[in-house]
């Protein structure tokens, strides 16, 4: 055999196909072609982080609110909410890829602003892609400036990180596991969802018949990824399906929890894939999770950090200095 | 329900490109074109756990540069496929440490092969480790090239396009490179049961 032949045999040997996550990186290009502009609702960087929102403010009031115990991983290491009256607080929320092996990215990051009366949320979404000045973390090398590092050292350090980024102050930090997410549906029995039209589509292993279904936890998630054969195969369409599901799980949940054992399965899902840094102070917790319990993830504000391409390295992103005062007021009272 | 406008088949990646400097979305078409395409070579060269974020920067930073795009060439492929070398020139030390842990091992699993086929699987699971080892020992540039060839189906001319060098050096970096595979593969009979 011809020498490029056995090559191209080596080559077709060690090839892998695409997996289905390879869509976030289109979400990527979206946003950093979605920064110069405020606010953009159709943008899927946009979106997806709403869906990271939704489900953050699904979890955790229920871990929180429920007993579970949200606060053991705390490093207690950043400022604390102050019991007694609500005041306004800056959350920090990350969706984390939950890698087999290695540390997890952060794939979506967010500051949440919940104001004093916790009414209507401001939700600024930071670009993974963004660099940030290099922050001095305890227990962890800086491994690279991109933002979808920030988790080596912990949520400490994220803090930091992205702290120094904005000059916002962080009050609370909550981490959400999207990889436990099949667990979750799993504890609750299921969750029912309602399809348009038969679907068998072989990229995320969704097949089902019109109609209402109760599905578990691996179905739940091929539901929330699918990209063919529902909708219009856009991005948005697709958040909005993740949205829709968050709703079912949230409702389901509360079916649930009348009952003792099910509650129970569920706050031991829902707990391993929450991580809440910001003390152990029960008081405060559960006063944050009572704030975010109340915001409606429809009437929030949904904004982008503004950048641009890092002229240094054009596979990342820098803050755009001179236009970044707008976008993070609302962070700042 | 807005739904993303259709890209006619028919638009070339330089139209789409052009369009894209006014209407940014218009580039994702270009990462829904050529991303699986990326990603498999990626992942032959750099393994799965790293082709889908060194695809993701390769967007990113195309998307960057699309204005500099030479909006001549018609086939965005070349100028793609030169951005994600540079980027797995990054890490050229994982790629060289991946080849020779194939060097070391055996064929990581059997695959079933149509009996006419089983002359070559055979020759080509013994001449694997000596191929994996040859390729590892490559110098960077040449190992560029060379799969760039054999891996990403490019032309002469879409190589040279691709790294920026005259299609001469990519014909002397080839022939370089097949030279040393070819002396490595002579070094045994890939016939032969033990190679």
């Amino acid at each position: 055999m011809d020498d490029l032949n056995l090559l191209r045999d080596l080559g077709r040997d060690l090839e892998h196909e695409p997996p289905p996550t390879l869509v976030r990186q289109r979400s990527r290009l979206a946003g950093g072609a979605a920064a110069p502009r405020r606010r953009r609702w159709l943008a899927p960087a946009i979106m997806a982080t709403a869906a990271a929102v939704t489900a953050a403010l699904v979890l955790v009031p229920t871990v929180l609110l429920r007993g579970g115990d949200g606060g053991r991983h705390a490093l207690g290491t950043v400022a604390r909410t102050e019991s007694g009256p609500a005041r306004a607080v800056n959350v920090l929320v990350i969706g984390a890829d939950g890698r087999n092996g290695g540390a997890s990215n952060a794939d979506s990051i967010v500051l949440v602003h919940l104001p004093a009366d916790r009414g209507r949320a401001s939700v600024l979404s930071i670009p993974r892609d963004v660099v940030s000045s290099p922050v001095t973390c305890p227990n962890a090398k800086l491994a690279s400036p991109r933002m979808t590092y920030m988790l080596t050292g912990g949520l400490s350090c994220s803090v930091k990180r992205v702290e120094s980024l904005t000059s916002v102050r962080v009050d609370q930090a909550v981490k959400v596991d999207f990889a436990g997410f099949a667990k979750m549906v799993d504890a609750l029995g299921g969750v029912e969802i309602t399809l348009p039209k038969a679907v068998d589509d072989r990229n995320s292993g969704l097949r089902l018949g019109a109609g209402r279904h109760l599905v578990k936890g691996r179905q739940a998630l091929a539901y929330a990824r699918v990209r063919h054969g529902l909708d219009d195969g856009s991005d948005l369409a697709r958040v909005e399906r993740q949205q829709r599901l968050m709703k079912a799980l949230l409702a389901r949940a509360h079916q649930k929890f009348g009952n003792p054992v099910a509650m129970a399965r569920f706050v031991a899902a829902a707990s391993s894939s929450v991580t809440v840094l910001g003390g152990d102070d029960s008081v405060a917790l559960k006063s944050l999770a009572k704030g975010l319990e109340k915001v409606n993830p429809n009437r929030s504000d949904y904004a982008v950090l503004p950048t641009r391409i890092n002229p240094a390295d054009p596979g990342t992103l820098v803050v755009d200095e001179a236009r970044t005062a707008a976008a993070l007021r609302p962070f700042k009272r | 329900m807005t739904a993303a406008p259709a890209v006619p088949e028919t638009e070339t990646d330089a139209e789409l490109i052009r369009r894209s400097h006014a209407d940014p979305e218009a580039f994702a078409a270009l990462f829904d074109r050529y991303a699986p395409m990326l990603y498999r070579y990626v992942s032959r060269r750099l393994g799965p756990e790293q082709a889908e974020d060194i695809v993701g920067d390769t967007f990113l930073a195309a998307f960057g540069r699309r204005a500099r795009y030479d909006l001549e060439r018609p086939d965005a492929r070349p100028w793609l496929f030169g951005i994600v070398t540079k980027l797995v020139a990054r890490h050229h030390r994982d790629e060289a440490a991946r080849y020779r842990a194939l060097r070391r091992s055996p064929a990581e699993h059997a695959v079933p092969f149509p009996d006419d086929a089983v002359d070559d699987a055979v020759a080509a699971a013994g001449v694997r480790p000596v191929l994996a080892g040859a390729l590892a020992a490559l110098p960077r540039r040449d190992r560029d090239v060379l799969l760039l060839v054999a891996w990403a189906d490019l032309s002469y001319a879409e190589t040279a396009a691709a790294l920026g060098i005259p299609v001469g050096t990519v014909r002397s970096r080839l022939n370089r490179a097949r030279r040393k595979i070819r002396a490595a593969l002579g070094d045994t009979d890939p016939m032969r049961e033990e190679a």
